[in-house]
């Protein structure tokens, strides 16, 4: 069963094209990467299904609903959480605040409630924050749960971005390049990590990402775009060996030469 | 030295005993000099002492309440000088109130208002029409003036005008961009200002620049709060309000959305925050605090024109949150604290001495240096430097920390990810989160 | 009432081409700082008035020494308009240079924050230097151009009144008119003013490019500054009397046209300046006429502000603007 369909989806920026009739199908509990040089329309496309862009033409489709039109939070509301390539956390607020804003949809407690310390308020704020803690047990950041997220380094800020989407309970979770700038080994723990919110949590997980070895090793289906363009799609070993992906990495010579 | 230093950081009671040796030295000597500014400086300053005192925060409290409602009018009382003190320290509790509703707008969602002061005319005027005879100027109804009585309710709905106002106003700028409201609310605090200074024809709405004389003071009891020494108490206690208030919501869901989009808009909305809504609520909870203080500060004056109601006001406010550290509350406190006594009392006792020492022949200052007339120079500068080199205050805004063990004693189970796979999944999965 | 609107027509139209080039000048200088910095140069209003107060003490010194007398007034302008919009241009450089490079990179509130701060001391430093030399604050220029010129209008049609104005109206009309042709050939065909539309496209591809982010901020302060400063020098020759409080509400107006023509877009805040200036003088002609009295003229300044309300309601891209979109 598909979870998310895009059909068509287009965007126009003045005369150039980012994106150009693209279509996906996405199975619900996969793990989908879309991959492609720098440039080619990769973080376009999410921003087209968080609705930060407005697509020119084309539809997306959550669980056959469209999410064409709607506002940010709203998406985010209808079950699409993400994270961004260039880390946007809330730099000023601890990490367990950032989880906390992660579940500002769900969160039954008005702002009235709080002023009067409404019981239902109160225990939906506890609640929170005790789930709060065990996500980010679960990112492996509960011991910095009081520190600046702007004092974390650049894994574990990458690892709270995660924590802060998933805290949102999202039904398709989008990481724009989660293992940029992280070693090999924090590449391992992410990759623990996709895993396991995939099979544990029953997120459905989209992914951005440069490093081929992790989009390999943990991706069911692959879709390659180039120049805003949808060159490829299939799984691992079908992109492996794809030409015209090759081609659009390395350059015209190399599939002749090799 | 350093060993005392240490020592008094460490010990508790030594702090405790020294503070109130403080307090003491400095609430006598207030007793004794009545006419001494310093001394009653220093015993306000006792304030900002303890809130560095190492006491729990309950503490802190009671010690704070005991001097502020006790110790400060007492001490004051003894002396000719004693309303002009308490006038002074009414103010200060306005100022504070005032100042917090700004720093929720500025300090927390990040939002610059520069015409704040145009809220507060609302509500000034809103309390006074009614609670003169100005209504029955253009009211063909209803009995007018008000009797003082009403002063609490209006206090409600001084804030509550205010806030459709900063929703009117909020709904066109804050949809398309957040730097857009500077230069609007700057553009609105002197359109409200012309307006009230005009509206007495066609009908006469606000007297025009005459403005609206003799508003009923508030009434409690059937007694009138008619000196400052009663006023002060009304003051404290909207100001404790105000204060209850705004820690309240800083610590809420509301509170955390605000600073979210405050720190990056675009996460935020990834988030699932509704960015117009939450900055209007901003706006509009900023608003009506100030139109509150409004009508406490027409009830005060008992006179309100259109004069009272400049950007020099709108600006003196955001010097205060800027002074004393945007969304930091006691830093707040702190900045509204200063600014204000720095304005009424340092500013004209300075100019004050200075004429003395021009008539005596001293030295000779120029007028147009007089230092009262100065506030602009000195709050542009103050502006300047903050920004510069300390945007986070004199008090800079603390995170609030939360207790692990509390966060670990987990006696509800997880509601938090519910999967939908299957039955044995969910049980797996839902422990381990 | 029609009538009155229509004999009125002709003034109207002059006095309001006069303030509204004033705008489109000033509203430049927020255009272009907004353009390379989305910062809201909350000083350029202040900046504006301190050219006119410059402008007014050259006038003065030449006056005094008696130049005034020996030549033409047209020279004695060029050389007061010169002075004055040098001077200002560099104390706009100066301001980015101190208040506001250093924070570049901080949140934009902070900017926006020492902006009014600039704003106020600007305000009280020509305040007190005002009063410490002539003892009021509020100073009037003596005029330099004061023939009456009678603009016999209604010979084109009989329903229109005359138009009455003073020979500085001219110069008002065809130095602004010269500054804003100058500077479109400035930023459309210099490599000054392609390095100013690259630094505001992108700041940093800009840099990649060799281009001198820095040199290009700190040249368009000095251009946009010195245009306020020149405009300053022409509302005194105007209007005469000036004090420190001028720039305020002039400069929320400016920056309303350069918002209605599109923010960053010069030409758009040309034209914005020009709608401006004719809209504030037909409302306080007419306002009082078309309300029955209800609302004379003093109400004129809301217009502005109405306006400003109504494009962020209805066009908030302006009338040339293209809608932006964020980069993520």
């Amino acid at each position: 069963m598909n979870i998310l369909e895009v059909t068509g989806l287009t965007k126009k920026f003045g005369g150039l094209y980012a994106n150009t009739n693209i279509n996906m199908n996405i199975e619900k509990n996969s793990i989908t990467a879309v991959i492609g040089p720098n440039g080619a329309g990769k973080t376009t496309f999410f921003n087209m299904i968080t609705a930060v862009y407005k697509p020119t033409s084309g539809d997306i489709l959550l669980n056959g609903k469209s999410l064409v039109g709607l506002k940010p939070h709203q998406v985010t509301k209808f079950g699409i959480a993400r994270t961004f390539q260039n880390i946007r956390l809330f730099h000023d607020l601890t990490v367990l605040d950032n989880v906390l804003v992660g579940m500002h949809h769900h969160l039954k407690s008005s702002w009235v409630g709080a002023l009067f310390q409404m019981p239902r308020t109160r225990h939906a704020e506890e609640n929170a924050k005790k789930e709060a803690y065990r996500l980010l047990e679960y990112v492996g950041l509960a011991e910095l749960l009081n520190e600046s997220a702007g004092n974390l380094s650049y894994g574990a800020q990458r690892r709270l971005e995660i924590a802060r989407a998933i805290a949102a309970k999202p039904k398709v979770l989008l990481l724009d390049e989660p293992a940029a700038g992280m070693n090999p080994k924090e590449t391992k723990k992410l990759t623990d990590l996709i895993h396991d919110m995939r099979t544990k949590l029953d997120i459905t997980i989209v992914l951005i990402e440069h490093d081929m070895k992790l989009v390999m090793e943990i991706s069911d289906f692959i879709y390659v775009l180039d120049h805003g363009e949808e060159i490829a799609s299939g799984k691992p070993d079908d992109i492996r060996n794809n030409p015209r992906v090759i081609e659009a990495y390395l350059g015209k010579g190399a599939v002749a030469n090799g | 030295m350093r060993k005392l230093v240490d020592l008094f950081s460490k010990n508790k009671k030594a702090q405790l005993l020294l503070f109130i040796v403080y307090v003491a030295v400095s609430s006598l000597s207030l007793i004794l000099a009545q006419q001494s500014v310093v001394a009653f400086l220093l015993l306000l300053f006792s304030i900002l002492l303890l809130y560095f005192l190492k006491l729990s925060t309950k503490a802190k409290w009671i010690i704070g309440l005991v001097i502020v409602a006790v110790l400060i009018p007492f001490s004051a009382s003894q002396g000719q000088a004693y309303e002009s003190y308490m006038d002074v320290a009414t103010l200060v509790g306005i100022y504070c109130a005032m100042a917090l509703g700004l720093n929720i707008v500025v300090g927390f969602a990040g939002l610059l208002d520069l015409g704040f002061i145009a809220f507060f005319a609302v509500g000034a005027y809103t309390y006074g029409i009614f609670a003169s005879a100005q209504a029955s100027k253009f009211l063909h109804f209803g009995h007018f003036p008000l009797s003082g009585e009403s002063f609490w309710i209006f206090i409600l709905i001084g804030g509550i005008v205010a806030a459709i106002f900063g929703i009117l106003l909020g709904i066109p700028v804050l949809r398309v961009k957040g730097d857009y409201l500077a230069i609007v609310t700057l553009g609105f605090g002197e359109i409200i200002r012309i307006i009230f200074n005009n509206l007495d024809k066609p009908v006469n709405i606000t007297n025009g620049s005459m403005g609206i004389a003799s508003i009923a003071p508030p009434k409690i009891f059937g007694i009138v709060i008619a000196n400052a020494s009663q006023f002060y108490y009304v003051a404290l206690a909207i100001f404790l309000v105000v204060v209850y208030i705004v820690t309240r919501l800083e610590h809420s869901k509301i509170g955390r959305a605000w600073k979210a989009i405050r720190d990056n808009e675009i996460a935020g909305q990834a988030m699932g925050i509704p960015l117009v809504k939450t900055k209007l609520i901003a706006f509009a909870i900023g608003a009506s605090f100030s139109g509150m203080m409004g009508v406490v500060f027409a009830a005060k004056q008992t006179y309100i024109d259109a004069t009272s109601f400049t950007l020099l006001e709108s600006t003196t406010i955001l010097v205060m949150v800027l002074l004393g550290g945007m969304g930091s509350v006691p830093g707040v406190i702190l900045g509204a604290a200063v600014v204000t006594i720095l304005n009424l009392q340092v500013l004209t006792e300075v100019s004050n001495w200075l004429n003395q020492l021009n008539t005596n022949g001293v030295i000779s200052i120029p007028d147009a240096l007089s230092p009262a007339k100065m506030q602009r120079f000195i709050f542009g500068l103050l502006l300047i430097l903050f920004a510069l080199y300390r945007p986070k205050g004199l008090i800079p805004a603390k995170n609030q920390k939360y207790d692990v063990n509390k966060l670990k004693k987990s006696t509800t189970k997880s509601v938090f990810v519910e999967p939908q796979v299957s039955n044995d999944k969910k049980a797996s999965g839902g422990s381990e989160i | 009432m029609l009538a009155h609107i229509i004999q009125t027509l002709p003034q109207v139209i002059v006095d309001g081409l006069t303030l509204g080039v004033v705008y489109a000048v000033v509203a430049i200088g927020y255009t272009m700082v907004y353009g390379i910095l989305e910062l809201i140069n909350f000083a350029h209003g202040e900046i504006f008035m301190s050219g006119a107060f410059i402008g007014t003490t050259v006038l003065l010194i030449l006056s005094s020494v008696g130049f005034l007398s020996s030549v033409p007034a047209i020279l004695a302008f060029i050389i007061i308009i010169v002075i004055a919009s040098i001077a200002t241009g560099f104390l706009g450089m100066g301001i980015e240079r101190v208040a506001y490079r250093p924070l570049r990179n901080a949140p934009k509130l902070i900017t926006l924050i020492t902006a009014i701060g600039v704003s106020f001391l600007l305000q009280d430093i020509v305040r007190f230097i005002a009063e410490l030399k002539t003892g009021n604050y509020i100073v009037s220029a003596p005029s330099l151009f004061n023939e009456k010129i009678h603009l016999k209008t209604s010979s084109i049609l009989p329903q229109f009144g005359d138009a009455l104005f003073k020979s500085s109206f001219l110069v008002v009309l065809i130095v602004a008119i010269i500054m804003l042709i100058v500077l479109d050939f400035f930023v459309n065909r210099t490599k000054w003013g392609m390095a100013m539309r690259a630094v505001a496209q992108d700041r940093e591809t800009a840099s990649l490019m060799s281009i001198n982010v820095n040199k290009v901020i700190s040249v368009t302060f000095f251009v946009g500054s010195a245009l306020g400063g020149a405009t300053g020098v022409l509302f005194m020759v105007q209007y005469g009397s000036i004090d420190p409080y001028i720039g305020f509400i002039l400069g929320i107006k400016a920056f309303t046209a350069a918002v209605l023509g599109g923010i960053g877009n010069i030409r758009g805040a040309m034209v914005g300046g020009l709608l401006i200036g004719l809209l504030e003088m037909f409302a306080a002609a007419n306002l009082s006429t078309i309300t029955h009295g209800a609302f004379g003229a003093e109400y004129k300044d809301i217009f502005a502000f109405a306006i400003l309300i109504a494009v962020l309601i209805f066009k908030p891209e302006g009338l040339f603007g293209k809608a932006v979109v964020e980069k993520v």
